[in-house]
């Protein structure tokens, strides 16, 4: 299924980055050296368990977060070199973020919440509308687009999401268990949505999840075990990247 | 700003109206007590001045005399010298007109002949005959606007009161001048032919001044003054005005204090505001944050709000300001002509300058309000990664270290406070550090006062009593801010009542001591602190031997210029046989009765008198007497409460050594042994017969007439105590709902595991109950040391006082009930509207 094949040059690079946090006296690491590199046109699923510091993982990338050691480059920058106003504006432009809980601004309507990151870069009036109402058409929403996120179901905000991190087109696509809160129907819906627009954009998805079935999807699969990445081929590709 | 943030904040603040509303309130009502006073203040001055301009017309200079004027010779003399420049002599004084409301009007007798140089009340046109004037004694000429206002046509008769005197003028025509300024000027003048003046006023042979258009400038002036007979002196017009600007500055400075003040709690309150919609929106700012929304849009985006808020709120603050001002013009005239002058205002001046200074005041306080709140949202960080219990962990870990913050703040705000300076700068600053301090030692002590009141409150309400403690700390992070604000709020007016009931303290007791006399004598006066009307000739010698008198005193008030500056003089013949109740500031009493009886060259000065003037013991003053300018020695500082701007005294023998006037004011009897005072009292009036109205009073009742113009001197400071009471009251009422409906969620959460609607409005109405007392008792500790700071140092700053502060218990009790009041009603809304959701709607919400 893929569309082309991966760069050369990784748009994402983690080079033995580890991430720890203190706990009153007590310091718990949660990322232990890991590396990693992620190319356009890959999609990949990241698994592990509860407290495994996936979400983590997605923070340090997107640079919400930064590392205790190690490097970050994003399209070959070193965010831990970027001050933080320049890390704010490569996630604004480089980057879609679907999170776990939504993160729709309950004061914008659907269609505003999607239009946001297109406002966010400057493009704002019909373009910006027509994008907005053809990825909401995508995801299935356009009679919802005048609603606020509080009257939509689980399943719709989290397609609002979806539609809202693609709508600017980024390169790298970030999602926290994106289907998390979604029934099996709705989830699979919404993971065709991610995965197609990923491929079709040769862009870079990471998807973070609790569910094994999804690496039938994936072309590569990581899992996180005591903050060591395992990387494998997933169902859709045969090969792997160490 | 991005159209779809501003369009986020919009709705965000459309989504809570109440508190939206709540916050321009507080807004609007900072502002508007500043603009109010700043407005009728101004309009009474500016009234005066106008009035004061026209009435001085286009003099330079003027020749005016001692306490009695100058005689008509001064100016006939004038005329006759080869050189003699534009003159035109000037008698005036005030009327009471009978009925009408009582208003005074000024009585300005001219020569028409003489005028053209000076001043034109001619253009325009008039109705009846103003030829009149000249040949028909007793008439007058008036504006046709006051006229009308009084009910008065042309050709009718005006009876009015001088001193307590019955006169009749006949009004032979109105003016209807084609100048607003001529016009708004007349609305308050009676005009009349020098020698009708002369008559009414009793000032035969005499004039009030000379107006002269020196066209050789000081030369020319000098050559005049040398030529001038004692006692006449020659004065720039252009120094007048200043003195009536330095009369009433302290009390204008004091009202502009206190409206800032209103002011300053209103900024806490926008700082609660723009707070809470900060920290309530904290999850949505992380949102935006981990979209892309950079720092500084996100700083720019609750600053925007703010200026939002403060744009409206100013506005209609600025409305609401004009209409109190209204209301307020009335309030600040009568204390002036209480203390300082009759001024006669009729309408609103709404200067641009104080509609510009209100606007830049509210919208530089909502944005000055508005900073940190912005500062804290643009820190915030990008989607969950600080949870709120991480927030609250951050919040109660900082409460130490903003506590010695604070406490660092209070010793540099007393050092500055005790700094040995008159000026006012550094005690607002001081004031405001005091503010500032507090409010920073309020999370700490919050937080280990719920602690220990979990226990009581559980052991009293079960496990909601619990809760409700625990949610005070749980939440410090807004519940610190929202307490901070309304205890500065309701310490305000703790600070202000105190102020109010400590001055009135110490000016009762100064009365209780000063007045030892049984029955005082006056003529009624226009200005209620100052009487300076006089008995009639005879009259007082009359009355002093009154059957049943044993002893008796006078007192003779006039105006002089002291180091060129006009002053009170009192002149005091002490009953014989009675203590002298005079307390002194520097100097001994004996010491300084010796050298004034002793010494034709000695006097005495007003605490006031020698604060504004920097005189003290063994200075010399420069006094213009009727023979001249003379030195005089001030033998002592005595305490006085009866004039801010500061009197002199000296014994009725050195004054009728220095000047020719032997007119008296007011007069002391003692009531012989076992003579009923009331009989007296009643006898004395009987024989002052109908010659003269006169205000004769018993010892209390004086008392109480003195504290009746007090008490109405401080009205007006009152009014602004009730407007900060309102802020204060509308800042826990916003802080406290706002705390309730942010925890929508948690109620719904709470109701859907089994709470009762009754349960849930027990519940809010304890924790706001709890915060309401908290405030107020926080208010208590920081409304005395406002008090303080107000009472012994800006209070001594602005009027050179010396007051006791008196702690009055009901202003402490009014601070504790107005705190538990308005939380209470605070709590009643939200526990109403969680009570009637639909929890499952109000878990969807956000």
């Amino acid at each position: 299924m893929p569309s082309s094949p991966p760069d050369s040059r990784p748009l994402v690079e983690l080079r033995a980055v580890t991430k720890s946090y203190a706990e009153g006296d007590s310091v718990r690491e949660v990322l232990s050296g890991t590396s990693l590199a992620l190319h356009r046109g890959e999609f990949v699923v990241l698994l592990g368990r509860s407290g495994s510091g996936k979400s983590t993982l997605l923070n340090l990338i997107s640079g919400i977060d930064q590392a205790t050691h190690g490097e970050i480059l994003v399209e070959g920058r070193d965010l831990g070199r970027l001050p933080e106003r320049d890390r704010t504006l490569l996630r604004r432009e480089r980057i879609g973020f679907i999170f776990q809980a939504f993160n729709l601004l309950p004061t914008l309507t659907v269609e505003e919440n999607v239009r946001l990151p297109l406002e966010l870069l400057g493009r704002s009036g019909a373009e910006a509308s027509a994008r907005a109402r053809e990825l909401l058409g995508r995801v299935g929403l356009e009679t919802r687009a005048n609603s606020f996120p509080d009257r939509l179901s689980g399943g719709e905000q989290q397609r609002v999401a979806v539609a809202r991190a693609l709508a600017h087109s980024p390169p790298l696509l970030l999602a926290d268990e994106p289907t998390g809160n979604l029934d099996e129907e709705t989830g699979g819906q919404v993971l065709d949505l991610l995965e197609g627009l990923t491929r079709q954009g040769n862009a870079c998805a990471l998807i973070v999840t609790h569910e094994p079935a999804m690496a039938a999807r994936a072309d590569r699969v990581l899992t996180l075990e005591h903050g060591r990445l395992v990387d494998r081929p997933g169902g859709a590709r045969g090969r792997g990247t160490t | 700003m991005r159209t779809l943030l501003a369009r986020s904040s919009l709705r965000h603040l459309g989504g809570h109206p109440w508190l939206t509303a709540l916050s321009l309130l507080g807004i609007a009502m900072g502002v508007a007590v500043v603009v109010s006073i700043d407005l009728a203040s101004g309009s009474a001055l500016r009234a005066f001045e106008q009035s004061t301009d026209v009435v001085a017309g286009r003099a330079t200079h003027q020749i005016a005399g001692g306490t009695s004027g100058l005689p008509e010779g001064v100016y006939t003399a004038l005329k006759l010298r080869p050189d003699a420049p534009d003159a035109a002599p000037v008698v005036q004084g005030f009327v009471q007109v009978e009925g009408g409301n009582h208003r005074t009007l000024t009585l300005l007798g001219l020569d028409p002949f003489a005028e053209a140089p000076f001043r034109d009340f001619s253009t325009g046109g008039a109705v009846g005959d103003v030829g009149t004037l000249l040949t028909q004694p007793g008439t007058v000429v008036m504006g046709a606007k006051t006229a009308r206002a009084l009910g008065v046509k042309a050709g009718d008769t005006l009876p009015v009161m001088v001193t307590g005197l019955r006169r009749e003028l006949r009004v032979s025509a109105l003016l209807e001048p084609a100048q607003e300024t001529t016009e708004r000027a007349l609305e308050s003048l009676l005009l009349a032919d020098i020698s009708t003046a002369q008559e009414v006023l009793g000032m035969e042979g005499r004039l009030t001044r000379v107006d002269l258009r020196l066209k050789g400038g000081e030369a020319q002036a000098a050559t005049l003054r040398a030529a001038l007979p004692r006692g006449a002196e020659l004065v720039q017009t252009s120094g007048r005005a200043g003195t009536v600007e330095q009369m009433t500055r302290a009390f204008r400075t004091n009202l502009t204090a206190l409206s800032l003040l209103a002011l300053v709690v209103g900024m806490f309150l926008i700082y609660n505001t723009m707070t809470f919609s900060v920290v309530q929106r904290r999850g949505m700012l992380g949102r935006l944050r981990a979209v892309g929304v950079t720092r500084g849009e996100l700083f720019a985006l609750v600053l925007g709000e703010a200026l939002m808020l403060g744009i409206v709120g100013t506005a209609a603050g600025l409305l609401l300001g004009i209409l109190m001002a209204s209301g307020l013009v009335g309030l600040i005239t009568r204390t002036i002509n209480d203390l300082y002058f009759v001024v006669n205002v009729r309408r609103l001046s709404l200067e641009p300058f104080t509609l510009i200074k209100g606007l830049s005041l509210g919208l530089g306080a909502t944005v000055l309000a508005a900073l940190v709140p912005a500062w804290e949202a643009a820190r915030a960080a990008p989607v969950t990664a600080l949870r709120r219990s991480t927030v609250e962990d951050v919040s109660r870990g900082r409460a130490p270290r903003l506590a010695v913050l604070g406490l660092i703040i209070l010793a540099v705000a007393a050092a500055v406070l005790a700094w040995p300076t008159q000026a006012l700068l550094p005690a607002y600053a001081g004031l405001f550090a005091v503010l500032l301090g507090s409010a920073l030692l309020v999370p700490w002590v919050t937080e280990k006062l719920t602690v220990a009141s979990a226990r009581p409150l559980g052991a009293l309400f079960g496990p909601l009593g619990r809760m409700a403690a625990r949610g005070v700390t749980a939440s410090l992070s807004r519940t610190a801010v929202a307490l901070a604000a309304l205890m500065v709020a309701v310490a305000t007016t703790v600070g202000v009542g105190l102020m109010v009931s400590s001055f009135r303290g110490t000016v009762a007791a100064w009365l209780e001591s000063a007045l030892q006399a049984d029955v005082f004598v006056s003529p009624p006066s226009l200005v209620a602190r100052r009487g300076d009307s006089s008995l009639v000739p005879g009259l007082a010698e009359k009355l002093r031997s009154t059957p049943g008198v044993e002893a008796s005193g006078s007192i003779r008030v006039i105006h002089v210029r002291i180091n060129d500056v006009d002053t009170d003089l009192l002149a005091v013949d002490f009953a014989k046989g009675h203590e002298r109740t005079y307390r002194f500031k520097e100097g001994r009493a004996e010491d300084v009765w010796r050298q004034l009886e002793a010494s034709p060259d000695a006097l005495i000065v007003s605490e006031p008198f020698a604060f504004h003037r920097n005189v003290h013991a063994g200075d010399t003053l420069r006094v213009a007497t009727d023979k001249g300018p003379h030195d005089f020695r001030v033998a002592g500082v005595y305490f006085d409460y009866g004039s801010d701007v500061g009197t002199v005294l000296m014994p009725r023998a050195t004054y009728e050594h220095w000047y020719e006037d032997r007119g008296v004011s007011g007069l002391s009897l003692f009531a012989a042994p076992g003579q009923d005072v009331d009989e007296l009292v009643a006898r004395v009036r009987d024989r002052a017969g109908g010659e003269q109205a006169l205000n004769v009073r018993a010892n209390r009742a004086l008392r109480q007439a003195s504290m009746e113009v007090f008490d109405r001197t401080f009205t007006i400071t009152q009014v602004l105590r009730l407007l900060a009471i309102g802020v204060a009251f509308v800042g826990v009422l916003s802080a406290l709902m706002s705390l309730q409906l942010e925890r929508a969620r948690e109620f719904a959460v709470l109701r859907a595991t089994g709470l009762t609607p009754g349960q849930l409005w027990g519940m809010v109405s304890l924790q706001t109950g709890l915060l309401g007392l908290l405030a107020g008792l926080f208010s208590i500790p920081l409304g005395l040391a406002l008090a303080y700071v107000l009472v012994h140092v800006i209070n001594q700053r602005s009027f050179g006082w010396t007051l006791q502060l008196v702690v009055a218990p009901g202003v402490v009790g009014q601070a504790l009930v107005l705190a538990l009041v308005a939380a209470a009603l605070a709590g009643l809304y939200p526990a109403w509207r969680m009570a009637r959701a639909n929890p499952a709607m109000a878990l969807r919400e956000e």
